[in-house]
């Protein structure tokens, strides 16, 4: 009797392990699932809202969602690479020319 | 050696010169037809100084939401976008600012009535800020928010010349520059050797005026400057270009700086950043691999990043 019962209490604990383990299995799994479908569903505001440290005062919550690229890509000028600050650098620098220009670029 | 455009058309637009080039000079008059379309748009949406536009509809709507153009969207949305890259140094609720100074009417009309007097009120504090500012492109609304007044004039220009430059390329198959009071955005295939570009500190100045000389190939060049655009109140001088902060015209170790970028907006949010920015300009336009010339108030002059060196005092 006694060793029938040691047997039945190992195959309780065993039992008790398994069920722990496989909920435990399917949390996790259910974890990294909902987490997938947020990052799907929210990625693109990581994009549009800006660092909380440039705000001057407001809210967080006032800033708009503000356009659709919203990743800092300028507008449409070809050839151009992207700036560490964000700002589009352009394809090649200005070179060097003598004489007068074409056109004057200066403040109005 | 530059060759030269072969089609060159200059009128009066924003209340500045517009100077329209074209590589092919047949393609001129079609050129400047979709300039004028898109000006005269860019124009009615966002004068602050047109009863009618949408702007002043906006600032006059008391923090309610209003419907907008697409056209005025997306005005705004570049304004947004260079307020955020420059960590709201470029922000586009300085109306108020901008009146308080005085600068309440087309500047033509401000130069002629000559010295304004000061405001009486409270003394000029920080703009409410970009974040005051409610898109949302999708519905087409806009909201002020904080008793907000938008000003987009820091950023339209160089946004017109862009989408004029980008137009007038596909429609006419024509390689362009298009320069907003020397605001000069290129789009399209270049003359052989660039587009010559004289870079000063008043756009108004002759091609052959104290400055530098270089050539472009794509994307925006882009001039601000404290020495233009000034005006007289209550015996000091003010200039356009208002710090954020301080809701008063800028205070900057810079008189002229040039910046030159993928795009005339973006190539405007920098150099008006810069002048804002002040000493922090120069690693700040380093860091960002923006080749740029800053002319100090003496006339000195510095380059970063692959900008041509200026040898002579400016």
């Amino acid at each position: 009797m006694r060793r029938d019962d040691v047997r039945f209490a190992a195959a309780a604990r065993d039992d008790g392990i398994h069920k722990i383990s496989k909920f435990t299995w399917r949390a996790g799994a259910a974890g990294v699932a909902c987490s997938a479908l947020m990052a799907v569903a929210f990625g693109h505001h990581v994009a549009t809202t800006p660092s909380s440290t440039d705000n001057n005062g407001t809210s967080q919550s006032h800033q708009p969602a503000s356009g659709n690229n919203g990743s800092g890509t300028n507008q449409g000028s070809s050839g151009t690479n992207q700036g560490s600050g964000g700002i589009s650098v352009p394809a090649q620098p200005p070179a060097p020319a003598q004489g007068g220009g074409q056109v004057t670029s200066g403040a109005t | 050696m530059t060759t030269l455009a072969v089609g060159t058309d200059t009128f009066s637009v924003f209340g500045t010169t517009a100077t329209l080039l074209v590589s092919d000079a047949g393609r001129l008059d079609d050129a400047r037809n979709i300039a004028d379309t898109q000006l005269a748009a860019v124009d009615l949406a966002c004068s602050r100084f047109r009863p009618d536009s949408e702007l002043s509809r906006l600032n006059a709507s008391g923090g309610a939401v209003i419907g907008v153009s697409e056209l005025f969207a997306e005005l705004v949305e570049a304004a947004l976008r260079a307020a955020r890259l420059t960590d709201g140094d470029v922000d586009p609720t300085c109306g108020q600012a901008l009146e308080e100074i005085g600068y309440d009417r087309d500047f033509a009309v401000l130069q002629a009535a000559g010295a304004r007097s000061p405001r009486s009120g409270p003394a000029p504090q920080s703009v409410p800020g970009w974040r005051c500012v409610l898109l949302d492109r999708k519905r087409g609304l806009v909201q002020l928010t904080n008793g907000a007044q938008l000003d987009l004039g820091a950023t339209a220009k160089a946004w017109a010349a862009d989408r004029c430059a980008s137009l007038i390329a596909a429609g006419t198959d024509t390689g362009v520059l298009v320069s907003l009071g020397g605001d000069i955005a290129v789009a399209g295939e270049p003359p052989a050797g660039g587009w010559a570009v004289r870079v000063t500190d008043d756009h108004a100045a002759g091609p052959d005026a104290p400055g530098q000389t270089v050539t472009i190939r794509s994307g925006g060049l882009a001039t601000s400057s404290t020495t233009v655009r000034t005006w007289a109140v209550g015996g000091q001088r003010v200039h356009h270009i208002i710090n954020p902060a301080t809701g008063r015209s800028a205070i900057s170790s810079w008189r002229t700086v040039s910046v030159a970028a993928g795009s005339c907006a973006d190539a405007n949010t920098a150099s008006t950043a810069a002048i804002i920015r002040s000493e922090a300009a120069l690693p700040w336009l380093q860091e960002a691999c923006l080749p740029s010339r800053l002319v100090r108030q003496d006339g000195t002059v510095e380059t970063t990043a692959g900008w041509p060196s200026d040898p002579g005092p400016a």
